[in-house]
């Protein structure tokens, strides 16, 4: 399955491994690699060049790039569930077997049919979505929007759930250092040497930055021995951790930095037990920015034609992967550093056609390498590329002083200059500064405990970026208290850099800032006559820089032919905000471990694995799994098991755990007094032994939560919550004693993990707990009534607590263990209740029962009835103070029209209540003004015989009796319900107190 | 963000909860209902340093009393409420 | 009359399977979980910080951490929890409520805890990598020594972390006590970020 020979690799040199051969396959054909190359860089040694067809106008493209700034080599890698959409080529390791296929083309990448699209060029200017599809507006989503997603698109997502794992992790350092090149690599040594725990992330998987492709001399030793030398130094360092493939692409406040570290991208699929990739969270005193600089293009007609490179991405290819983008090159630079790109290419036997140099003046020792190199020197811009899907062919040039020249070739490097990384050092809202000497943004200022160093911040050459990056390692070291000897930073000469500013080449023909969204300069042109002048409107008008590039290559090009245009300087005209991410990140990795069954943290109650043993169905009730209903053989649906329950505890005795309810001790002298605070009715005046149900208010007096609370000795209360409020009440109780009663002795601790609870009811209770419970305890009425609460021996000398409460409206004890001996407990429970057919019962028996008892919950106690639309109006005391007391007497709260709790029931009595119904009066058409309430929860009672329910309604409690209409919009449904008393079972209580 | 617990030391913002406005003080009994509305209801929009409620709910469980900056997020202040802890307040 | 057994059963008494785990080779990281001990939490009442300081000190013979420790002597460790609160972890009733309610019965507030956590020692060449995915907290030996302790969360959980004696090859050793409802889920979370460096699972009655 060899493929052709790599026609484009040099027959030596490179950092790529020739011993090992990888194939891989690009739209369905078979290529050869090495090991060390990249995707793009494997392509350009088998001769690709065109590589995908862009976003809206389907032109062919190729690799612009070697980094992670390129806007047009992005690939579909993987296959299946693995496909991975918009990979940059140019970032993509090779890898043995790796599959890749180029995007937005059909039906081939050579052959594609929307190429047409480009014949409608006129209508897909800048603002064409608003100007084109407006109206009409029926049709936006019925057929504009589904077209436009075909025709102009990126990659397509696997579409099917991601089989690999991401993990995260936080880390901690003294000084973090963004980036490996000559100015990070000093930093790290110096702040190393200081004695500061230093990482330094690289997104490549080489480290060196530039100098692995621009080489150089550094205390006297070629570039590639320094950085193993440098690299060794690092790794003898105690607290220097080096991390690769990794790219920092935020940062937060205090000092919090983000980080993408591609673990295993570079492999076909991560080794077993192992993460493709981890989001790190990094905690550092300092951070170096040593991100480097970006080179910037040129925008003339023709610049997106597969062949046209940057100057220092042909370097990059040549040098370090020994791959040769074109066999004839023609270089356009207005700078210094483009020239390198002609050395290089000489020294690697590539012809020269011609050097393009936009400036006046080009040094001698250009002039000589040009007449060693037999090649000319035009004066003048590139114009104009003729080329097309298999590479650039000719070049036209406008010479400086009128006259046009044409070049031919089948590669054309361009240098515009470099721009510093300023992402990261932006990302607070900061707005770089414009320095005329290098024409480009550098960073002004940095978020606190940031840095910009080397090319980062505008020192281009080699001697600049290894001093400037010593030293803030060593000043960043400093301020983190490490002040060990740094030593001497390392040295090298500073080439030279000059450039004559040069954005925009007039021509005939598209000329492309904005290569992944495909703005062109006359889109950014428009967009001024249109009066979107600011840079935020241009952004946003036309797309410029808002691909997944994040306009690395395109943003300062777009914003400096605005300026041109408006009559403006480019600082005048401004920067858009930067805001992270530097690179794309997968959701998956910020979800890491947080998806399917493991999307967030499980509570199990201490009888979960029995329940599950019994076939229970469980239900999510916040982060609790709890058992809904037991079904049984031969139980056709939930309601019959459900109906089966809820008869059996009526008729007999159940049991439900209820460990789910928050459970808190309150200590101290002054416990009482607390929960006299917090409570609106009184608890200082509870006896020992027994048992109060409570409700408190928030401040605005509205229900915050309900529950039971005993007291178990003079200074020992302990507190239930409802199950969804635990942690909240918890916090609001702490705030309560730390905040607002600071003078009140009391002690706070949850012990809700530490009880096993369970409700056991039904008219056989005390037979089953006579069972199980000391002989010697009284549970008789007498001995036990109802609301009594205290500890009692059971048979084996266990101690438990009794709490004579009930949810059920039968006769019922909670009873509670510690929570190791909760599974025993229930064991034992089935075992002793084995003679009473004692039934577990889940949450919807549960549910039922409170119901036809008419006990409020969740849907009633939802963050906008008062106690007295509960019903519990009379618990509010008069004589004392306690939260939300004096908004609860608000005009509103106490208005007699507010909807109260009232019992519902369909006047048909086979007819299904359905909750969320609105209720109507009769005879009046439903309607926001006859809206009088709605039923908050229903269930089918067994007791009734029929569907049964609880509602809010305006002025309830006079209309018992009255028929209304229970409207249902969302199921099409209206009929007739009664308004009725919310107790539907055992009004007078006769069978809890019993 | 990452706050200074006067107890734990430094942590991560995930384990802090935020309140709202530390300045306002729950009016005393019969301080009337115009007091109490403006208790709860009525805050400053600050533009800069800010006295803020927070729960170190994912630590030690302290109420404290934060100053940051809104506009900035710098923290310059982080003190723990009166009655943290066993701390005696009043008689 | 029925007999009844009073059966203890750990939250991980299914989870925890004995074992390797993971990655083939030598484990990076040793879990074991630790069962049956006392835990009682100890707060200081209004004013009283001091009081409980000297109950702790008569009752255990050093004083009860005041920052973010764990003090470890015979038969206990007294963990910080909280401003003027200390969690007191021992074995086989020596140290329980009962026991200590006297100590401390005019200076501090006691809630049993026993079976309100679960109690997993962590140790191996990995386990600061492992711990890094779960903890937000810098271990690093110079910023988390022997002794140090901290009230955290993982997992957007409490739990009370603490740094125990290294073992005697020398790796580092740390405890975590994590409440029981929540042990089972949090443990699967420890294993999946454990798994990539080798596991040894075990579980013991001894404290550490």
């Amino acid at each position: 399955m060899v493929g052709g020979p790599q026609t484009h690799r040099l027959s030596n040199g490179g950092l790529i491994d020739r011993s090992a051969p990888l194939s891989f396959r690009f739209d369905g054909k078979t290529f050869v690699g090495y090991q060390g190359d990249t995707l793009a860089s494997a392509l350009i040694a088998n001769g690709v060049k065109l590589v995908g067809r862009s976003f809206k106008y389907h032109r062919p493209r190729g690799i612009l790039t070697a980094g992670s700034e390129e806007p047009n080599a992005l690939v579909e890698l993987r296959t299946g569930a693995r496909r991975e959409p918009n990979t940059k080529a140019t970032m993509a390791e090779l890898y043995e077997g790796l599959e890749a296929a180029s995007q937005n083309r059909w039906p081939s990448l050579r052959y594609d049919f929307m190429a047409v699209n480009q014949l409608f060029a006129p209508i897909f200017v800048a603002g064409f979505y608003y100007k084109t599809f407006m109206w009409p507006a029926k049709f936006w989503e019925a057929i504009y929007e589904p077209a436009i997603r075909r025709a102009a698109g990126l990659g397509r997502a696997a579409g099917i759930a991601d089989p690999d794992h991401y993990d995260k992790a936080w880390a901690h350092c003294d000084v973090l250092i963004a980036g490996s090149g000559p100015a990070g690599l000093a930093a790290a040594l110096a702040a190393g040497r200081s004695g500061a725990r230093v990482i330094l992330c690289e997104e490549d998987f080489a480290l060196g930055g530039r100098l692995l492709s621009d080489g150089g001399t550094i205390d006297g030793l070629p570039a590639a021995e320094w950085i193993s030398r440098t690299l060794a130094e690092l790794a003898a360092l105690p607290d220097v951790r080096i991390m690769t493939r990794t790219t920092l692409f935020g940062v937060y406040d205090g000092g919090t930095y983000g980080a993408i570290e591609r673990v295993n991208d570079h492999l076909p699929s991560p080794p077993e037990h192992q993460v493709r990739q981890r989001l790190w969270r990094i905690v550092a005193k300092r951070c170096v920015v040593a991100a480097g600089s970006i080179e910037r293009p040129i925008v003339f007609a023709g610049n997106d034609t597969p062949g046209v490179m940057m100057a220092s991405a042909m370097r990059t290819y040549v040098t370090r992967y020994a791959a040769t983008p074109a066999k004839r090159v023609a270089l356009f630079t207005n700078n210094e550093d483009g020239w390198r790109t002609a050395e290089t290419a000489l020294g690697a036997g590539l012809q020269i056609a011609a050097v393009i140099d936009a400036r006046a003046e080009v040094s001698p020792a250009h002039r000589s390498l040009a007449s060693k190199g037999g090649f000319t020197v035009l004066n003048g811009s590139v114009s104009g590329v003729e080329g097309g899907k298999d590479g650039v062919k000719k070049i036209s040039v406008s010479m400086t002083g009128g006259a046009r020249a044409e070049v031919e070739a089948d590669g054309l490097a361009v240098s515009g200059g470099w721009n510093p990384a300023v992402g990261l050092t932006s990302y607070h809202r900061g707005r770089p500064k414009w320095q005329d000497h290098i024409a480009a943004f550098v960073p002004d200022g940095a978020p606190p405990g940031m840095v910009a160093a080397g090319a980062a911040n505008g020192a281009f050459g080699l001697g600049a970026c290894l001093r400037e990056g010593f030293a803030a390692g060593a000043a960043a070291a400093s301020d983190a208290g490490r002040n060990g000897k740094a030593g001497t930073a390392p040295s090298a000469d500073d080439e030279a850099y000059s450039l004559t500013p040069l954005w925009h080449v007039a021509g005939k023909g598209k000329a492309f800032v904005d290569y992944q969204h495909d703005v062109t300069a006359s889109d950014v042109e428009l967009a001024q006559r249109e009066g979107f002048e600011s840079v935020e409107h241009l952004k946003r008008y036309t797309t410029l820089g808002m691909a997944t590039d994040q306009g690395k290559t395109s943003n300062i090009a777009g914003l400096a032919i605005m300026a041109a245009v408006s009559g403006k300087s480019i600082p005048e005209t401004g920067t858009t905000i930067y805001r992270p991410p530097y690179v794309p990140v997968a959701i998956g990795a910020f979800a890491g471990h947080h998806r399917d069954e493991t999307f967030h943290a499980t509570r199990l109650t201490p009888s979960h694995h029995w329940a599950a043993e019994q076939g229970a169905i469980f239900v999510d009730t916040g982060l609790w799994k709890r058992a809904q209903w037991y079904p049984r053989a031969g139980e056709k649906d939930w309601l019959e098991s459900v109906t089966r329950e809820v008869k059996a505890v009526r008729g007999g005795v159940g049991f439900c755990d209820v460990s789910t309810l928050g459970k808190i001790d309150v200590h101290g002298p002054d416990a009482g007094t607390f929960l006299d605070r917090v409570y609106i009715n009184s608890f200082s005046n509870l006896a020992v032994g027994k048992a109060r149900y409570g409700l408190m208010l928030r401040e605005d007096g509205l229900v915050y939560d309900d529950g039971t609370t005993s007291r178990l000795a003079d200074d020992h209360y302990f507190l239930t919550t409802t199950t969804a409020k635990a942690g909240l009440v918890m916090q609001h109780l702490e705030f309560c004693r730390q905040v607002l009663f600071p003078e009140l002795d009391v002690q706070l601790t949850s012990v809700s993990d530490q009880w096993a609870q369970f409700s056991v009811a039904g008219p056989k209770t005390r037979d089953l707990l006579k069972e199980i419970v000391d002989p010697a305890e009284d549970l008789s009425n007498e001995g036990f009534p109802f609301m009594g609460a205290r500890e009692v021996a059971l048979r084996g000398g266990l101690k438990a607590r009794l709490f004579r409460i009930s949810f059920s409206g039968e006769m019922a004890f909670e009873i509670s263990v510690p929570a190791r001996y909760g599974e025993a407990l229930v064991r034992n429970l089935m075992q002793a209740g084995a003679p009473f057919g004692v039934t577990p019962y889940g949450t919807e028996a549960l549910g039922v029962m409170r119901v036809e008892k008419g006990h409020v919950a969740g849907p009633e106690l939802n963050g906008t009835t008062t106690a007295a639309d509960l019903g519990l109006g009379k618990m509010m005391s008069t004589k004392k103070d306690f939260i939300g007391r004096v908004m609860a007497g608000r005009e509103a709260l106490v208005a007699p029209d507010r909807q109260v709790v009232v019992g519902i029931k369909p006047t048909d009595k086979a007819r299904r209540l359905r909750s969320g119904a609105h209720i109507i009066p009769k005879g009046q058409t439903p309607g926001p003004d006859n809206d009088q309430g709605y039923v908050t929860s229903v269930c089918f009672s067994p007791t009734l015989d029929q569907w049964i329910g609880l509602g809010l309604v305006e002025r309830g409690r006079e209309r018992i009796g009255e028929i209304v209409h229970a409207h249902d919009p969302l199921r099409g449904e209206d009929y007739e319900v009664e308004l009725c008393n919310p107790v539907f079972y055992d009004p007078d209580g006769g069978r809890q107190r019993g | 963000m990452r706050i200074t617990c006067p107890f734990c030391g430094e942590r991560e913002l995930g384990e802090f909860t935020y309140l709202g406005d530390a300045k306002p003080a729950r009016p005393a009994v019969d301080a009337g209902e115009d007091a109490v509305f403006d208790y709860v209801y009525l805050r400053d929009n600050v533009a800069g340093a800010m006295s803020e409620h927070w729960y170190h709910g994912g630590g030690c469980r302290a109420w404290l009393k934060v100053t940051r900056n809104t506009l900035t997020h710098e923290i310059s202040v982080v003190e723990p409420a009166a009655g943290v802890g066993a701390a005696k307040v009043g008689a | 009359m029925a007999e009844f057994s009073w059966e203890v059963r750990s939250p991980l008494e299914r989870a925890l399977v004995a074992g390797p785990y993971g990655a083939r080779g030598d484990a990076g990281v040793s879990l074991t979980e630790i069962r049956n001990f006392d835990l009682v939490q100890v707060m200081a009442r209004r004013g009283k910080a001091a009081d409980m300081a000297g109950a702790a000190k008569a009752r255990f013979g050093v004083a009860a951490p005041a920052r973010p420790e764990a003090v470890q002597i015979s038969d206990a460790a007294l963990i910080w929890s909280g401003p003027d609160q200390f969690l007191v972890l021992s074995k086989g009733g020596k140290h329980a409520i009962e026991q200590l309610s006297q100590a401390f019965a005019s200076s501090a507030s006691l809630s049993d805890q026993s079976h309100a956590r679960v109690l997993i020692s962590i140790s191996g060449a990995k386990v600061r990598a492992m711990l890094a995915k779960l903890s937000s907290i810098d271990l690093h030996p110079a910023s988390f020594p022997i002794g140090a302790a901290a009230a955290t969360s993982m997992d957007h959980t409490s739990v009370t972390l603490w740094r125990g004696n290294d073992r005697t090859d020398g790796q580092a050793v740390f405890n975590l006590l994590v409440f029981a409802t929540f042990a089972e889920s949090l443990w699967h979370t420890m294993l999946d970020s454990a798994a990539e460096y080798g596991v040894t699972i075990a579980r013991s009655e001894e404290l550490a």
